[in-house]
């Protein structure tokens, strides 16, 4: 039973503001409805060092302040991160939206049916896209514009702030997707995700909580070592030589992936997880790229070789250090593009955020490579066979690359080219609804978290994926959801196991480029293979 | 931090059991751990043909080697990694074999 709640319920002490309970979520298609178990519960030792008060899930694990004086401290420290929110020195990237955002928002709630997480959720009230913003909101009011409290009550903007409100908006901030399914509605153009990652800044530029797979395991590693995923180069080489040899074996090409190629056309990021978790995406793009001619080069730079840039998610610092090492990489390579593999939030990060820090020779031309992957398929230059492709397919639309950057007709036209059987979801195009691992969350790997991606944000990506292939259910029908993102894929291997997809309905997941790479018709096998679920 | 104990010694692992002092590993440590990574009985040739490949590999390179790989260099197939160690590679296998904990987008 969903109890509504409210803003006094944040400040409240103890408790939980909201029960998650299985009944209440979105039906799944069948045989799926019978399969939902409540979250796994924190420990009560757990509970000790990490605030579960939210609903129950945690995603940072914040320890809260005992005594009183750090209890002050802690809010302090928050309100002045608030401040610099506003300032146009320290926040001059993001001032503006962030302003227009907070003032025009009229509470219309037309926001809250278009996230998926709250519909998904049965519709608890602390998952509105409205409920972070409006909290902000409140504090501005109270405690940073100090407006009287005469002005407050009329306004209802009062809130009477502690450190278990600001813990539970921290582990709330990480119960939003960052998708912008809500903003694209918005008739007034306010853009509650934006007000979810600039409160996630404050937690960490200011206060240095986040959650540890995303800065410390994630940023401050890739920094350091070269790659989130802890690669070095000489692990990279050892890949790559061990990717060649698949390629070898698949298709019979000798293939050598170009690293450090000074002068070469692209230098193409990929994700690094994509190197450990998928390979085969790697191997394909080499095998296209071969085929078709082009000029292109990977980097052995450290960052250079991992397109992640987790702080688009969290942190404007750590955003920028990690741009500027990749564009770093291109000018020392010479190269005259970069071009961004399947990977979504590399997207945002260097095609559109990163506009605004690199200026000069660093301002080299950044793309995706969709577009390039449907010149090359329409250009005739590669032989393809359709008919090796004749199995269902749909494709989601990964938010960064569709709703955000409007790259919507490549990937389809591509598709409908070589994939017979190719049918959408819906809805679908810059409507389609976020994986529900979007902005980290398909790398927060601790505690419930993944209980509540699968159960919670994911649920509507799963429904959605399932009634695409409602006229084929059977495991028999092997069936491909295209999924040009590394983080979604990742997403997808969560759901499909947890809810034993493969098993249940033969669905499988991959990218874009294996699906054309299994259509090349000069290839002894199909690409494919359909055993690493 | 949280702590495990296993055959009568105190280990400091992660939130989610990962060995977080990777000296302190031990061949007692993997076999005690095991049951714990819902393995029945004794640990056998097999899972300790994984584990030294996986530790051997993390000495050299500092990371958990591709499952691909895995699979390649020990001639097993997926099906039968999850046989071996139930709850997957990154996890009951990497734990038992004291490497830390997958990071990134894997
Ligand atoms: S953000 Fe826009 S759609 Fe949502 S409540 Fe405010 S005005 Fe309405
Ligand atoms: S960005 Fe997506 S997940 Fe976040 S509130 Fe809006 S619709 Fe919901």
């Amino acid at each position: 039973m969903i109890r509504k709640t409210g803003i006094q319920d944040f400040t409240k002490p103890g408790g939980q503001v909201a029960e998650l309970e299985p009944a209440d979520w979105m039906k799944l298609p069948a045989p799926y409805d019978q399969m939902d178990k409540p979250l796994k519960k924190l420990t009560e030792d757990q509970r000790k060092r990490m605030d579960a008060t939210l609903d129950g899930v945690v995603a940072i694990g914040i320890l809260p302040p005992s005594m009183p004086e750090e209890e002050k401290a802690f809010v302090d420290r928050f309100l002045a991160g608030v401040e610099k929110l506003f300032d146009a020195k320290d926040n001059w990237t993001f001032l503006q939206p962030l302003y227009h955002s907070l003032e025009y928002c009229v509470k219309c709630q037309i926001c809250s049916d278009a996230c998926p997480a709250y519909v998904a959720s049965g519709r608890q009230d602390i998952y509105r896209p409205t409920m972070r913003p409006e909290l902000l909101r409140r504090i501005i009011s109270t405690y940073v514009k100090k407006e009287h409290p005469l002005l407050r009550k009329f306004k209802a903007s009062n809130i009477e702030l502690n450190a278990q409100a600001l813990i539970r908006l921290a582990e709330l901030a990480y119960r939003c997707t960052l998708c912008r399914r809500c903003a694209q509605v918005c008739l007034l153009g306010c853009d509650n995700a934006l007000i979810s990652r600039e409160i996630r800044k404050i937690f960490s530029q200011q206060m240095g909580i986040a959650p540890k797979e995303v800065h410390e395991k994630g940023s401050v590693q890739q920094i350091k070592v070269g790659s989130s995923t802890g690669m070095t180069p000489p692990a990279l080489a050892d890949i790559l030589e061990f990717t060649e040899e698949e390629i070898a074996e698949k298709t019979g090409k000798k293939i050598k992936i170009p690293v450090d190629k000074k002068g070469s056309d692209i230098l193409l990021l990929h994700n690094a997880g994509e190197f450990l978790a998928w390979p085969e995406n790697l191997e394909a793009f080499a095998i296209l790229f071969d085929a078709a001619g082009i000029d292109w080069t990977l980097s052995s730079e450290l960052v250079g070789y991992d397109a992640v840039n987790y702080g688009v998610w969290y942190d404007d610092v750590q955003f920028a250090r990690v741009a500027l090492r990749h564009a770093q990489a291109a000018k020392n390579l010479g190269v005259k593009r970069i071009s961004l593999g399947e990977c979504g939030h590399a997207h945002k990060a260097m095609i559109v955020v990163a506009d605004r820090v690199l200026t000069g020779e660093l301002n080299i031309p950044r793309e995706s490579a969709l577009p390039l992957m449907e010149k090359i398929v329409m250009s005739g230059r590669i032989k393809l066979d359709p008919g090796r492709n004749n199995f269902p397919v749909t494709l989601h639309d990964p938010c960064n690359m569709v709703r955000l950057m409007g790259i919507v007709e490549p990937q389809r036209r591509i598709l409908r080219k070589i994939a017979p059987q190719f049918r959408e979801m819906t809805p679908h195009g810059v409507e389609n609804y976020c994986c529900g691992g979007g902005s980290g969350f398909a790398i927060i790997q601790s505690n419930n978290f993944p209980d509540w991606r699968s159960s919670v944000s994911g649920r509507m990506k799963l429904k959605q994926t399932l009634d695409a292939f409602a006229d084929a259910p059977s495991a028999d029908v092997k069936k491909y959801v295209c999924a040009p993102c590394s983080n979604c894929k990742g997403q997808y291997r969560e759901l499909f196991n947890t809810y034993g997809v493969w098993e249940k309905s033969g669905i499988f997941y991959g990218g874009l480029v294996e699906l054309i790479v299994n259509a090349m018709a000069d290839l002894k096998q199909p690409f494919i293979q359909w055993e690493w679920h | 931090m949280p702590q495990i104990e296993l055959a009568g010694k105190t280990y400091e692992v992660d939130e989610d059991g990962f060995l977080q002092e990777l000296d302190k590993w031990s061949e007692e440590f993997a076999e005690a751990y095991a049951h714990v990574e819902e393995i029945d009985g004794k640990l056998t040739e097999e899972h300790w043909m994984v584990i030294n490949y996986l530790r051997n590999y993390y000495q050299q390179f500092g990371i958990a080697p591709m499952i691909r790989k895995i699979c390649k260099d020990l001639k097993i197939d997926m099906k039968k990694l999850y046989e071996l160690f139930p709850t997957g590679p990154a996890k009951g296998a990497c734990k038992l074999a004291g490497l830390s904990k997958p990071t990134g987008c894997v």
